[in-house]
């Protein structure tokens, strides 16, 4: 095969004239990392709200969450991105979607991406943390409340403490998980990390040094991701405390 | 002090309560005994609300539970409870255990939290074990910083569901020493428990259920010479054998 391997591709110019081709790369990982960290808080938070809510004994409240769950776990992550991308705006009132599509198409694309990534991983989340509930020993929530804890004071300082101890170790991935799939988001012409890949790749015709480049930063993200989800995990552990449940 | 009134629950067509009237005087140790799945447990539990029921009523300190818009949590802190598995909150150690519902709840700031904290840990003879966490300690030592997290918040009394049955037996007398001395300091008690020899020393009345019912009601004296229901005999016969 007469591949020509080229590593210093990297350090030139680029053919639009705005930096090192390197240069592409690193705004790719950039919005690769904003667009997962702002959906993850997303996710963690309406998740969470979620996942209690399936274990509440309002039925309504409980029946609402389990639509949710449904609804975003079901529909495939790259409809929804469409969804969110070009019908919304559409639905918006006449004033406020004519503002949107106004605007820089940069902040179109990341809002979208945000919002969609945040709810269909927000499914997910809730998924766990209602199993780590679920798993904590039935008492707890009684003696909580036996103290004169009001339920919410008992999810917030009984339940939900240990249920995410628990449950660290899936959320981990749930959280390397969306740093994955943010690559859809260049189906709408986000310039996150893969799309700068095929970037480079159409303007300097390198493929392999393009992709070993990018799996190699993909990598590194997972590996910060478990490094700093380790050190939590270990920071947070329960002196005495073995396994799950009773 | 607690004023159970024709209590009735069902689980669907499952009647687990039927007809339930008792009463426990202020400064009254009461025990509960009766055969597994009696609904013991169901009935000390409606107690502080944790069940809700569905006919009758339970007065407590002159509130009444089936009153509508009762404010649950604030009847909750002011009864006691102590389970079979303890329930202690693993991630916290000993001292926020006793602390947080003290300061959540009560409104204590930090310091009084612990001060009061100290002194019911003392009182069960743990006091060093104070920045332990749950998991660190013997079953008999969770259960009484269990006993005392619930008298952190000075209840007016003690609701106890089988707190030795989880216990390994050489445990169960450390756990039953310090309800005696809490029941000779006159706290009012409502206890579910086979322990005999503790309703022998310190109960004034027990309670037999048997199905849902109180089938025996019987100051102690009485049960323990002649109870009238063939089945508390045939049921007191076997748990003293062994
Ligand atoms: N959530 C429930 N649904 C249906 N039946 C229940 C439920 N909880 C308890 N029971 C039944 O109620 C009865 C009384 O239970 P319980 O009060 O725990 O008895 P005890 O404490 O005397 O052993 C048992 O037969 C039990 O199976
Ligand atoms: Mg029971």
């Amino acid at each position: 095969m007469g591949y020509h391997w080229n590593w210093s591709v990297f350090l030139q110019p680029t053919a639009a004239g705005d930096g090192s081709y390197l240069g592409w790369l690193l705004t790719g990982l950039q919005w690769t990392v904003s667009l997962s960290l702002a959906a993850w808080l997303i996710a963690l938070a309406s998740g969470t709200l979620v996942g209690v809510l399936r274990t509440v004994p309002n039925r309504w409240l409980a029946g609402l969450a389990t639509a949710w769950v449904e609804l975003f776990r079901n529909i495939p992550l790259l409809v929804q991105l469409f969804i969110w991308y070009f019908v919304l705006p559409e639905l918006l009132p006449q004033r406020l979607g004519d503002a949107y599509k106004q605007s820089d198409p940069l902040v179109q694309q990341f809002l979208a991406a945000m919002v969609c990534l945040g709810l269909f991983t927000s499914a997910r989340v809730a998924e766990q943390v209602r199993a780590g509930i679920g798993s904590l020993p039935p008492g707890q929530k009684n003696a909580g409340l036996a103290l004169g804890l009001t339920l919410p004071q008992t999810y917030r300082h009984v339940m939900l403490p240990m249920a995410f101890r628990l449950i660290l170790p899936p959320l981990t991935s749930e959280f390397l998980n969306i740093f994955k799939n943010s690559a859809v988001a260049t189906t709408i012409g986000l310039i996150e990390l893969s799309r700068q890949a095929q970037q480079l790749v159409d303007y300097t015709a390198q493929p392999y040094e393009a992709f070993i480049a990018v799996t190699l930063l993909y990598v590194l993200i997972n590996l910060t991701v478990m490094i700093l989800m380790r050190r939590l995990e270990h920071r947070v552990r329960v002196p005495g405390f073995v396994g799950g449940g009773q | 002090m607690i004023e159970i009134k024709k209590v009735g629950k069902h689980y669907g067509h499952f009647q687990v309560l039927s007809d339930c009237t008792t009463a426990v005087a202020q400064g009254e140790v009461v025990v509960v005994c009766g055969p597994s799945g009696s609904g013991k447990s169901t009935l000390i539990k409606c107690v502080n609300g944790l069940e809700p029921f569905q006919s009758g009523d339970i007065v407590v300190d002159g509130t009444s539970l089936a009153a509508p818009g009762i404010d649950l949590p604030r009847l909750r802190a002011r009864v006691g409870m102590v389970f079979q598995h303890f329930e202690l909150f693993p991630h916290m150690s000993i001292m926020e255990n006793l602390s947080i519902a003290q300061r959540k709840v009560l409104g204590r700031s930090a310091d009084e939290a612990r001060e009061r904290g100290l002194k019911l840990l003392d009182r069960v003879g743990l006091r060093t074990q104070a920045e332990k966490y749950p998991g660190q300690l013997s079953g008999g030592q969770q259960q009484r910083v269990a006993i005392a997290r619930a008298l952190a918040m000075d209840p007016i009394c003690m609701l106890f569901d089988e707190p030795t049955s989880a216990l390994d037996p050489e445990m169960i007398n450390e756990v039953l020493d310090v309800m005696v001395e809490l029941a000779r300091d006159g706290m009012t008690m409502m206890c579910v428990t086979h322990e005999m020899g503790f309703a022998r020393r310190v109960a004034h009345r027990v309670i037999f259920m048997d199905q849902g019912r109180i089938v025996e009601d019987a100051a102690k004296e009485d049960f323990f010479g002649t109870p009238r229901s063939e089945r508390a005999q045939l049921f007191l016969s076997k748990i003293l054998r062994h």
